[in-house]
């Protein structure tokens, strides 16, 4: 039965090859069975999840790759599975009605396809060698997504992704290295009881910080975000949906895998977690309330939201084994911020099918009669702002809590710094809400320029279908938390070390309420003073943030430019170095050698005989044969000698010199 | 019977080169020298393992004889050989069409194979010796082929290099004679506890004169200036095994040096060992930096070539069997991928006529077969899983890290990783500009001609093993474990 594991992961690759193969010959049918595809791959995660025989299988190849390749079904894995099947499958949806407008879509579905294996196999991976393997694919794979209209955008995009994905990867495989060294395995099982009794834990940081490098910069986390807001827009929205709502999440299985094994309970990796949580958090939201670009603002919140979950995996390491609530927390936001922004990104793919342009300013008033659009679109904004009775609420709600709980928990000092994450927290809330307040009032109140009255259709059924579905699903999750979220949440908890809670979470009770409406006054607040005030004069958006001024274009291109300069400047200069010692100076010192000998003969002989003699030419005027002695394109070339058969010869009689002074100085 | 296919692995090759050289009729000579090289890849496959034992074929004096035997090494590395040059040869029928003078070319590439499998089964340093001058007297014409002043300049350097780098060799034999037990390559060294003693600074002194001599066709620093002025302007045949299997001869020497004469625990921790780690170290760094700067792609590949087959060096002087095994899956996994990127720039020039990288936006749109084994070959350089060359650094590394002192294997790991980056570096902006030229970019404009199926099929083969070994390396255990069992 265990084989059944290898179908979701080498499946959708299978069938991205024949998909191919058919959109040569036939783009309808290729369009038919790509659909079928990822609904088959539905099919296959769900099988999983409902099999009662397949609880707790593992499947495991040695020899795979040259270490092992071993997956396993359950919890969390099975969570996040099902979490990126139903992504893609979705997202598959959209494509329909948004791919037709791409060039090569049979590029485009081939890679769509083996990302869709190798994501599956990431969160499906039992050890982090074999998540590795596909976290590598996936990276390269979905490079792809981001390249695929080769605007000048999307090329410089690309490259920036690719140099994320490479150094990254690079960076995790030098930890894993170092990790399986140390320990003797990478399986998520064993790796939890080998890290308690390593004797050096300074050696198993350095290993968990580089292998952290890759998966951070895959999740965003601030200093390494810098690939998402520039590939976000590039890419096609079917691709940025599942970018933002599935691929990043990839980085943040492989931190949480970190966070419960090597380091388990580790109080400094907890407060490591934290302080990059607040960082990315801020980081994002400020940029996110900044942009006038939509789809940058969505990218940015990406960013801010996988923050909020590091700072949830951070409490659950500081929490230590009553870490339920942050538990809970990180995997329901995991699953929010996922089901968000699978409707977003098609709803922002969809407003550019009708208007071409991502501009907030050129957009304004888009959506003034569309109101299933506003509908469907405020939904996932307040849910991810918050708002009780949608789902968003839950998951905030509970990474809250955990911060308070810890706050209760530490003495004095401690205590006020939490009190500042938490207040801290709240005001990204408040952020969340302003970005999000800024686009709704910029497409459906603002009075634009343009004349967007529709004629006709602006969103396909399927899509329309689609976003209504997931609309229900968020104001359920929302308004029965107990029976639907807490469900998911039992499910998966035991990954992240969460005990079970000792009792069921009133989630509406006013002390709850209070925090969310906190962060909606803030919200309110920030919309008003700085959104409405500072950054919108004249009826214009705009944008403070200089485009010149990123830690991109700032910090890494000139470094890693630099760097590579040095890198052949220095190379450059030792590969010359000895070949010049013995191709240029020393042909030079003979030849000056020779010719003060033949000075001083001259000078001899004109002493001694008192006439003038002829000197006798040299060795290479002897030599003035085109073959023998000059090869280069200029013949009579000073150094000509060295590019001869001479030299190389030469080079032999050195060493056999050699040889003969070593035998008679030895014997 | 063994021994008369021992003998005849090594003189078909030889006699069929001198016989096909008067072979004008394209065809017959194109089945004559394939089926020369299944029988040989026959012979060298099934019928010579079987031999064990020495085959003294002459002596000279007391001390200096030709002897052929047949162990672990040759085992692997003749097979794979024989492979290699047969899929090559495949590509070079179609290649050569636009060098001419194919009749010359074939038969000294034909006489080259013989010389390898010679220095493959050599039983001692003489034998060794004889057959490694001999290839490289029998590849020269191949360098030389195009007959530019270029290429005898290039010719000559490479001719150079070789005499020099062997004759250091040969000169460490001089010595080291007088210390051994016995003259046969035997596993765990030959060396006589009792004579040595005294004299290991010596011995450790000339064991890096060998190393650096026999380094020189490795392409080790610093005698390795040959192989970026040869590679260019050797048509691409000739360059896939120059730079896959030829410098690969180098490793052969070094290993039977370091494994078979001197014997590891001799050589571990000694100052000896640390220099040609330095050195390979160093010429990792060196070759990927240099690559960084060429703008022709075939030089480009050259340096590449610099820099990996160091890391085979890097791997062998650490003395640990995962090192060693790695060092083994590295010489395999660089020479195909190898063998496969100069192919596809081969074949990219056959087409298009395009040498230099700056030229080669948007090609990966008119060479799209060509262009994906690039793209997997390149990948495998690299060393991204599920290619071959993730396998190898990564049992390379793991050597490092019990092999050798901590500071040694993290300074090492740490080479090998910026290595890697710089390979992405040098590697990877091709293959994106080939794909993805940009929007505007006009693919019409491209030249296209028909399809080479005999020039694809090779390459699709190479890049299958690439990818089959790499997601399956124990399908190669039983090659690479006797050697390492012979040895630890």
């Amino acid at each position: 039965m265990e084989e059944l594991l290898l179908y979701p992961v080498f499946v959708p690759m299978v069938c991205g090859v024949i998909a191919y193969m058919m959109g040569k010959w036939k783009k309808g049918m290729r369009d038919m069975f790509v659909s079928t595809a990822v609904g088959l791959e539905l099919l296959l995660v769900l099988t999983l999840l409902t099999n009662p025989e397949m609880e707790g299988a593992r499947l495991t190849i040695e020899g795979f790759c040259g270490l092992a390749l071993s997956l396993r079904d359950g919890q969390f894995h099975t969570l996040m599975a099902l979490l990126t099947a139903t992504g893609w499958f979705t997202a598959t949806i959209f494509c329909k009605e948004y791919m037709p407008h791409v060039q090569n879509q049979n590029r485009f579905y081939l890679f769509w396809l083996i990302t869709l294996g190798a994501t599956i196999g990431i969160f499906l991976s039992a050890d982090l060698f074999t998540t590795f393997l596909f976290f590598e694919l996936m990276s390269l794979t979905s490079f792809v997504f981001v390249i695929q209209t080769e605007e000048p955008e999307a090329l410089k995009a690309g490259e920036t992704y690719l140099a994320v994905a490479v150094i990254g990867g690079l960076c995790t495989l030098t930890g894993l290295v170092l990790l399986y060294a140390q320990l003797g395995t990478l399986s998520i099982e064993q790796l939890g009881y080998a890290a308690a009794n390593a004797t050096n834990r300074k050696e198993l940081w350095v290993a968990g910080i580089l292998v952290l490098v890759g998966f951070a910069a895959k999740a965003g986390v601030a200093p390494l975000h810098i690939w998402l807001p520039t590939a976000h827009p590039a890419a096609p929205a079917p691709a940025s949906a599942v970018l933002s709502g599935i691929l990043i999440k990839t980085g943040i299985y492989g931190i949480l895998v970190l966070t419960t094994t090597v380091f388990l309970y580790d109080v400094a990796w907890g407060a490591l977690m934290t302080g990059l949580g607040i960082i990315t958090m801020v980081l994002g939201a400020v940029l996110a309330v900044c942009s006038i670009d939509i789809k940058r603002t969505l990218a940015c919140s990406s960013i801010s939201q996988i923050g909020f979950i590091l700072v949830g995996t951070g409490m659950v390491c500081l929490l230590g084994e009553h870490n339920v609530l942050a538990a809970d927390g990180t995997i329901l936001h995991i699953v929010n911020h996922s089901l968000i922004k699978m409707m977003l990104f098609p709803i922002a793919g969809i407003i550019h099918l009708t208007s071409h342009t991502y501009d907030l300013n050129e957009l304004r008033g888009f959506g003034r009669n569309k109101p299933l659009l506003a509908v469907v679109m405020f939904i996932p904004m307040l849910s991810l702002s918050g708002l009780p009775s949608l789902n968003g609420y839950v998951s905030k709600t509970l990474l809250h809590e955990s911060i308070v709980a810890l706050i209760h928990e530490s003495s004095v000092p401690v205590s006020w710094v939490l009190t500042g994450v938490e207040w801290l927290f709240l005001f990204t809330g408040g952020l969340t809400f302003a970005y999000m307040m800024k686009l709704f009032f910029c497409l459906f109140v603002d009075k634009g320029n343009r004349n967007w009255t529709s004629n006709g259709e602006y969103m396909a059924e399927g899509s329309t279908a689609m976003l209504l579905t997931y609309s229900t699903l968020l104001i359920m999750f929302g308004l029965m938390p107990n029976d639907t979220m807490d469900t998911i949440a039992a499910f998966a908890r035991s990954f992240l070390s969460g005990a079970m809670p000792n009792h069921e979470i009133a989630y509406f009770s006013w002390v709850n309420v209070r925090g969310s409406l906190y962060s909606l006054g803030i919200g309110a607040v920030i919309f008003i003073v700085v959104v409405r005030k500072l950054l919108y004069r004249k009826g214009i958006y705009y944008d403070p943030i200089p485009q010149k001024f990123s830690i991109e274009m700032g910090v890494y291109r000139p470094v890693l430019k630099f760097l590579g300069q040095l890198f052949i400047v220095v190379a450059t200069l030792v590969d010359c170095l000895p070949f010049r010692l013995l191709s240029q100076t020393m042909p030079r010192c003979i030849d000056i050698w020779l010719t003060g000998l033949s000075h001083i003969r001259t000078y001899l002989a004109s002493k001694l005989m008192g006439e003038e003699q002829m000197t006798h030419s040299n060795v290479e005027q002897v030599a003035d044969d085109y073959h023998f002695a000059f090869y280069d394109d200029k013949p009579q070339k000073p150094i000509g000698f060295v590019h001869s058969l001479a030299f190389g010869l030469m080079l032999t009689g050195f060493g056999l010199c050699f040889c003969l002074a070593f035998i008679l100085l030895h014997k | 019977m063994s021994a008369f296919w021992l003998v005849a692995s090594i003189l078909l090759p030889i006699l069929g080169g001198l016989c096909s050289m008067t072979l004008h009729h394209t065809n017959t000579r194109r089945w004559f020298a394939s089926v020369l090289l299944v029988v040989e890849l026959f012979i060298v496959a099934i019928l010579v393992p079987q031999y064990t034992g020495q085959l003294v074929l002459l002596k000279l004096t007391g001390g200096i004889r030709f002897v052929l035997q047949v162990d672990g090494l040759g085992r692997f590395f003749a097979p794979l050989i024989c492979m290699i040059w047969f899929a090559v040869a495949v590509f070079a029928y179609e290649y050569m069409n636009h060098e001419g003078h194919k009749e010359r070319f074939i038969g000294f590439y034909l006489m080259t194979l013989g010389t390898l499998m010679g220095i493959c089964f050599a039983g001692n340093l003489v034998t060794l010796y004889m057959f490694y001058e001999a290839m490289t007297l029998m590849s020269v014409p191949l360098v030389l082929h195009i007959g530019t002043p270029k290429a005898f300049h290039a010719a000559y350097r490479y001719l150079g290099f070789s005499v020099a780098g062997a004759g250091l060799g040969l000169l460490g034999q001089f010595v080291l004679q007088n210390y051994c037990t016995t003259d046969l390559f035997t596993p765990g060294g030959v060396l006589d506890v009792e004579a040595v003693a005294e004299h290991s600074t010596l011995l450790f002194v000339v064991f890096v004169v060998m190393a650096i001599g026999f380094g020189c066709k490795a392409g080790m620093f610093p005698l390795h200036g040959w192989l970026p002025v040869a590679h260019p302007v050797a048509p691409a045949p000739a360059s896939a095994v120059l730079s896959g299997l030829i410098t690969k001869m180098g490793i052969v020497a070094l290993l039977r040096v370091v494994y078979y004469l001197y014997g590891w625990e001799f050589l571990r921790d000694s100052w000896a060992q640390k220099t040609i780690l330095v050195l390979s170290l160093l010429t990792i760094i060196l070759g990927s930096s240099l690559a960084m700067r060429e703008d022709t792609l075939k030089k480009r590949l050259a340096y590449s070539t610099i820099s990996q087959v160091s890391y085979v060096i890097f791997g062998l002087m650490l003395f640990h069997p995962i090192a060693l095994a790695g060092a083994l899956l590295q010489v395999l996994f660089h020479a195909i991928a190898k063998n496969t990127l100069f192919m596809a720039t081969g074949s990219i020039i056959y087409k298009t006529h395009l040498t230099q990288v700056s030229q080669m936006r948007g090609v990966g749109k008119s060479c799209g077969i060509t262009m994906w084994c690039f793209t997997i070959a390149s990948l495998s350089l690299i060393g991204i899983p599920a290619t071959g060359g993730f396998v190898s650094k990564w049992y390379l590394t793991q050597g490092a890290l019990h092999g050798i002192e901590k500071t040694w294997a993290w300074i090492g790991i740490g080479v090998l990783m910026i290595s890697a980056l710089l390979t992405a570096g040098y590697l990877l902006p091709i293959v994106v500009d080939a794909f993805f030229p940009g929007k505007n970019f006009d693919v019409s404009a491209l030249k296209k001609q028909e399809d080479t199926w005999l020039m694809w099929i090779t390459l699709c083969l190479l890049t299958a093993m690439t990818v089959i070994y790499g997601v399956m390396p124990t399908l190669l255990n039983h090659w690479i474990h006797p050697i390492i069992q012979s040895l630890f």
